[in-house]
């Protein structure tokens, strides 16, 4: 492909209209088959000679001669295979194509290699075939069958074949699937290759604003802007100003605003861009105390976010670049600095898991190469929230399969993360009914720069006036402009899909080598990524450090001809990235050595607007202020009312050993361990601490750790924590306990608190009150009591926020059914661990520790996994003490430098009987555990209450014992050598001696002279490995 | 003493790189990273260097069948070059996704000009992509110059595509394809991972000086890099057993045999 090496004048050329000739090919597998890949492709005329080279050259690229053979065919000779099917006792042959405008990956594979091979400008469209039969030939056949690993069924008709592929093997908004009866002729329905048609491009327009709010509300709505009626007329009001409007004119623009402009706007102020939200002027009220207390939050960003983060400031001086880059940036050491971002793709995984992960995944991977000067990504950090497949589940038109959802998701995630070579070290996977409406995919990633870049500063921008403005990576189509708002019914068979886009990881890892090296040949002076708002948002943003930009969009290279001019300027096609440079020259001949194509598309100035031109005539003007700060802030009401829980509880069950073994194969407690091999988790060689640890790796570990540079010693902890289940009982209880865990996961492996820096992620359902959204007010108090408790917890543990997003929208309404997420909160964390080799892993290391529980505060049962199990309700819900708890991570950290601790665990989903249990899986050892102790000291809590479910009463249980959940807790296993040093370390803590590690591989927990629990490692492991249901 | 050369290859969706360099670096040789376009356009450069690594990763996506668009690169390109190269005796060592580029080239297990592929690495019988720690055992009669003194050593796995299939060899070969291939194989899984035959994990060619293998050998240079190492330091601890830090990584020492077969 010529066209891929980076020069402009080849930029937008649509390959001529050429006499081609069209094959269909097909690589057939020696052994049985019923799946097998198909390619259009389109040769050029001047091939016409060489047709067996071609077909040579196709052998060679496509099959491998051992295991396959190639079918060629041109398109009416494909009768051929039919009968040969049709022979063999199939019925049903089907077909899968790209839509048009899908990034197809193999097909751009198949074309570089052609090219190798000095076939040039072959067009390639990739996709598979399957062969279904109707009825069972022999039993031979039925034993086969049985073998093939795709289709076990038969069908008895076109439909049936149909519906059980949809979301299997072909997804309705990014292939074509066609269903053809092989005992008909069907030649004449065969596809063929898919051409992105379209018509001439609208030239760009001015849109009329001088309407009434009606018509400004209509105009909104039916072009997709999604804004306010307030903002449309700070709009029209911003174009009706005299000195703009003469302005205009004599730039020769229109009064009205270009359909252009509008969308950059739409653009720049959406709720993904600016935070509205989060920026809003929130009265809220408390009803909490019986009386009615008016708060007005001016910002929950400024108050809760940003506030505490400034405080913390002058004491970590380590904070390089919070809140204003694309990631929040750490010093690491003299030479280099660490950054970290959590970005979610929720609607886009809600809509086609598969591309919706993997375009989320690659999309943060690009937030760190456009930090600064550009950071090379080192790691990946993935948090899932799915609904578990279930029957109870509700099941509308359309909302995808739960199962189809998962599958996608952890196989987009697998695709980006280890195509690109970025390890994937750390993550979770939550579930709860709530997520059917959406499922909540956070990708997250961290990255090195140096500090120093040819004598500038690595993690600020140098963009001066005069720089050439480059984009770099993919070209620009139809993908994803306006996001997710079409739906598929509207498009026609030749227009490209834009609701759906697919990833490339292998042309975003060529995007990557090439800046990391442009960057340290000081070719780069500023880099942003293109992601949401496309150009419009990277090069309006970057206009702001000079204070303004011009774009000219006839440079700008396309996928295919017949884009509008605002769709160049809003498309968000993938794997681009855009930069600043004053060395053109060297650029461009670095990026065709990369095999890039890297495009100059503008130029920076200081003119103080952001402009777009086509044929040298602007089509687009806005002044940078009244495009950044011209959005009104949205006012908002919240009203807090305390939840009303019904309460139901019972007596302790009998045979606590069955509820252990349920909880640990608990969705939200089983090993991940299929999920986690799949990915990898030590690309780049920096691990210390894996996922899995432990002589059988079978060790869940809490965080991870990896030493970002070679040869050093000092570690980078990381790790994430969410409480969702809390939402409803206190969201500001949720977002602390949020925080601890992030927190103590990190301690636990070895991290310094004192160096903790968080992130984080709210995903929300919609808090904006109205008429279809009548918890709004309710929702929108929740948002402000979790920032609060983020706050709170921020000050007390003093762990800095340094970025971090919002997603606001989590809602799923057809009209019939209303469907929200919980509101979540995902925190996550990264911290230094002074000497990796005082690392500590989860897993029981030897006979005879001593088990010590460790712990601040009280935890409840309110949102546990136990009471969930049990239908149980209550109100009993952790109490923390944070200040206490920070001075306990602070002296375990002064532990474990000490090499005092064997093992560390925290108690998280499942509380302590799960986490020992954990402890003695990784280590293939057993535990005696003795709680007779610690359950006397609560009773005494508990005499003076008389009630028989009273909190004290419910705390002093063993089953509350063995399985509430709550913050700030840790199991710890000492060598018996450290007894005395380790107890007098802890005294006015709460840290109770509860039992040994034994050589027999079993489970057992007494109280008093009552065994409560008895179990052999073999069952707890089988509970535990019960499988997700992942494919 | 000036230490040999390694040109380890990137781009192209290669990926483990910057830590195959750092490996070569403890090991006593001189890394030197060069891009694919870079290699392609100067060939001379492997007139310098000892040893050509192409290390894991996922050249152009995986896309088709891994290895083999970078392998088709290669061979449009830089054929003479290679085969002069392996003929003076220089090493060649292609780690996972570089193990499935040499099956491709055909320079493995035979890597004569015009002898027959006779193996592929295809889909793990698993179908899925496995990162795990495995044990694996030398077979120190095979002739290769990277697994001096080894005998059973641990090292990750991390691939969708590593089960080696056979092909049968032209008829009038005195010898089967399987005990030709068993006769070139100098590292086995102690169990069966991916289906690969004869649990096979590394091919060398009849000199010894081209290895290709599934495992990755980069990413077992320290100890900490173990996923047990947390209990060897308890132990360690507990025993003051200082001594047995002293073995070397098992990786490591496969680039250092590699190292010290050079001088």
């Amino acid at each position: 492909m010529s066209q891929m090496h980076g020069t402009s004048q080849t930029a937008n050329t649509p390959s001529k209209p050429e006499t081609t000739l069209q094959w269909c090919l097909s690589v057939i597998p020696k052994s049985d088959y019923s799946a097998f890949p198909l390619y259009w492709i389109r040769i050029p005329e001047r091939y016409k000679n060489q047709q067996e080279e071609l077909t040579s050259a196709l052998r060679e690229v496509l099959i491998d001669p051992l295991q396959e053979e190639l079918w060629v065919a041109k398109p009416e000779e494909r009768d051929v295979w039919i009968e040969q099917w049709n022979s063999r006792g199939f019925r049903w042959w089907a077909e899968k194509q790209f839509l048009p405008g899908v990034t197809d990956n193999l097909a751009h594979t198949v074309q570089e290699a052609l090219e190798l091979k000095k076939f040039p400008d072959v067009s390639v469209s990739s996709g598979a075939g399957f062969i279904f039969r109707d009825r069972l030939m022999s039993a031979e056949d039925a034993a086969n069958l049985r073998k093939t690993l795709t289709m076990h069924k038969i069908y008895s008709d076109a439909e049936a074949v149909e519906k059980a592929s949809r979301y299997t093997i072909y997804h309705p908004l990014a292939d074509l699937f066609r269903v053809h009866d092989l005992s008909a002729d069907c030649s004449n329905e065969l596809l063929t290759f898919p051409a992105v048609r379209l018509p001439e491009p609208p030239s760009t327009v001015p849109v009329n604003l001088e309407l009434d709010d009606s018509g400004l509300e209509t105009l909104s709505k039916d072009r997709l802007l999604a804004l306010t009626l307030g903002e449309m007329r700070t709009i029209r009001n911003y174009f009706r100003q005299k000195h703009v409007q003469q302005f205009r004119e004599k730039r020769g623009l229109p009064t009205n605003p270009t359909d252009v402009e509008l969308e950059i706007l739409a653009q720049t102020w959406s709720e993904h861009c600016k935070h509205k939200i989060f920026n809003a002027t929130i009265s809220h009220v408390d009803f909490s105390s019986g009386g009615r207390n008016k708060v007005v939050v001016k910002s929950l960003y400024k108050t809760y976010i940003q506030g505490p983060t400034r405080e913390l400031m002058s004491s970590r001086k380590d904070l390089l670049s919070v809140f204003k880059d694309n990631s929040g940036v750490v010093k690491w050491n003299d030479d280099t600095a660490v950054c970290f971002k959590v970005e979610t793709h929720n609607s886009p995984s809600a809509l086609e898991p598969y591309g919706g992960a993997l375009t989320g995944i690659l999309g943060v991977n690009r937030d760190i190469l456009g930090t600064g000067l550009g950071a090379k990504p080192i790691f990946n950090t993935d948090i899932f929230c799915f609904a578990y497949p279930s029957a109870e589940l509700p099941t509308r038109p359309k909302l995808l399969p739960a199962k189809a959802i998962m599958d996608g998701v952890r196989k987009g995630v697998e695709d980006g993360g280890n195509k690109s070579g970025i390890p994937t070290i750390n993550g979770a996977i939550f579930f709860h009914p709530g997520y059917r409406a959406k499922p909540l995919v956070f990708c997250g990633t961290g990255g090195v720069l140096p500090l120093d870049v040819h004598g500038k500063c690595g993690y600020e921008k140098h963009t001066q006036v005069g720089d050439t403005i480059v984009m770099v990576g993919g070209r620009v189509g139809k993908d994803g402009i306006h996001g997710a708002t079409f739906s598929s019914e509207s498009l026609h068979e030749g227009s490209p899909m834009s609701a759906v886009q697919i990833g490339d990881p292998f042309t975003q890892k060529r995007v990557l080598d090439f800046i990391i090296e442009a960057r340290d040949l000081g070719l780069i002076t500023g880099i942003t990524d293109n992601g949401a708002g496309g150009l419009s948002s990277s090069v309006g943003e970057m206009a702001q450090i000079t204070h303004g930009a011009t774009i000219e969009l006839d440079k700008i290279p396309t996928k295919y001809p017949g884009l509008a001019d605002w769709e160049l300027v809003v498309s968000e096609s993938q794997e681009r990235m855009t930069l600043s440079t004053t060395s053109l020259e060297k650029l461009q001949k670095l990026a065709q050595k990369h095999h890039v194509e890297a495009t100059a598309i503008g130029t920076f100035h200081n003119q103080g607007f952001f402009e777009v031109t086509r044929g040298g005539k602007p089509v687009a003007l806005l002044d940078l202020e009244f495009l950044h700060d011209g959005l009104p802030a949205l006012e908002l009401e919240a009203e807090w009312r305390p939840s009303q829980i019904t309460m139901t509880s019972g007596t302790v069950p009998a045979d606590l050993s069955k509820y252990l073994l349920r909880l640990l194969a608990h969705p939200n407690i089983s090993s991940r361990e299929q999920v986690i091999r799949q990915y990898d988790h030590e690309v780049q060689g920096m691990s210390v601490i894996k996922p899995l640890m432990g002589e059988r790796q079978q060790a869940p570990c809490d965080a991870a750790v990896i030493i970002p540079i070679y040869g050093d010693t000092t570690g980078l902890a990381v790790s994430n924590g969410l409480s969702p289940r809390l939402s409803f009982h206190d969201a500001h209880l949720m977002a602390i306990c949020a925080v601890d865990e992030a927190i103590r996961n990190m301690v636990c492996v070895g991290a310094d608190p004192d160096t903790v820096t968080l992130l984080d992620n709210f995903c929300w359902p919609d808090p904006v009150h109205g008429p279809k959204n009548t918890q709004g007010k309710l929702l929108l108090a929740m948002l402000v009591r979790a920032c609060q408790g983020l706050a709170d917890a921020v000050r007390a543990y003093k762990a800095p926020l340094i970025s971090g997003k919002d997603s606001m929208k989590n809602d799923f309404d057809d009209g019939v059914v209303r469907l929200s997420i919980p509101p979540t909160l995902l925190i996550s964390g990264m911290a230094r661990v002074p000497d990796v080799s005082k690392c500590v892993s989860m897993d029981f290391k030897q006979p005879g520790d001593l088990i010590y529980l460790l712990k601040v505060g009280k935890p409840g049962l309110a949102g546990s996994h136990y009471e969930e199990m049990l239908g149980w309700q209550s109100a009993l819900i952790p109490q923390v003490d944070l200040p206490k708890a920070a001075q306990m991570y602070r002296l375990f950290h002064k532990a474990i430098e000490k090499g005092m601790i064997n093992s560390a665990h925290d108690l998280s989903e499942g509380g302590l009987g799960v986490a020992i249990s954990e402890c003695i899986i990784g280590s293939g050892k057993g535990a005696k555990i003795d709680l007779t102790h610690i359950i006397e000291i609560e009773k005494k809590h508990s005499e003076a209450s008389p009630f028989p479910f009273s909190a004290e009463k419910v705390l002093s249980r063993i089953d509350t014992m063995l399985f509430a959940e709550g913050p700030a807790r840790l199991l710890v296993s000492i060598d018996p050598s450290q007894k005395s040093e380790w107890e007098q370390m802890w005294k006015g803590f709460d840290c109770h001696e509860i039992g040994t590690v034994a050589d027999k591989p079993r489970l057992t927990i007494w109280e008093g002279e009552v065994t409560v629990i008895d179990v052999a490692l073999m069952d707890l492991e089988r509970s535990w490995r019960t499988a997700l249901p992942f494919d | 003493m000036q230490k040999p050369e390694a040109i380890v290859l990137c781009g192209d969706g290669i990926n483990c790189d910057a830590e195959t360099s750092w490996a070569l670096n403890l090991s006593g040789f001189e890394p030197r990273p060069m891009h694919v376009s870079d290699l392609l356009r100067n060939a001379t450069a492997l007139e310098n260097a000892q040893m050509l690594v192409i290390p894991g990763g996922f050249s152009y996506g995986d896309e088709i069948a891994s290895g083999k668009i970078l392998a088709i690169k290669l061979k449009e390109r830089l054929r003479e070059a290679l085969y002069n190269y392996i003929e003076d005796g220089k090493l060649v060592l292609g780690i996972c996704n570089g193990f499935q580029v040499l099956v491709q080239l055909g320079l493995l297990p035979f890597s004569g000009e015009n002898d027959p592929r006779i193996v592929s690495l295809v889909r793990n019988t698993q179908l899925k992509f496995i990162n795990r720690w495995v044990r694996l055992q030398v077979f120190p009669d095979v002739n290769s110059r990277f697994f001096t003194s080894l005998r059973e050593i641990e090292l990750p796995i991390r691939h969708g595509e590593g089960r080696l299939a056979l092909e049968a060899l032209e008829s009038g070969s005195t010898e089967s394809t399987e005990q030709t291939v068993k006769r070139l194989a100098p590292l086995r899984y102690t169990e069966d991972v991916n289906g690969s035959f004869d649990k096979i994990a590394a091919l060398t060619n009849p000199a010894g000086n081209v290895l290709g293998l599934m495992p990755h050998p980069e990413a077992f240079v320290r100890w900490t890099q173990n996923p047990s190492w947390t209990n060897r330091q308890v132990a360690i601890k507990r025993f003051e057993r200082a001594n047995s830090i002293a073995e070397i990584p098992h990786g490591l020492a496969i680039f250092s045999n590699a190292a010290a077969s050079l001088n």
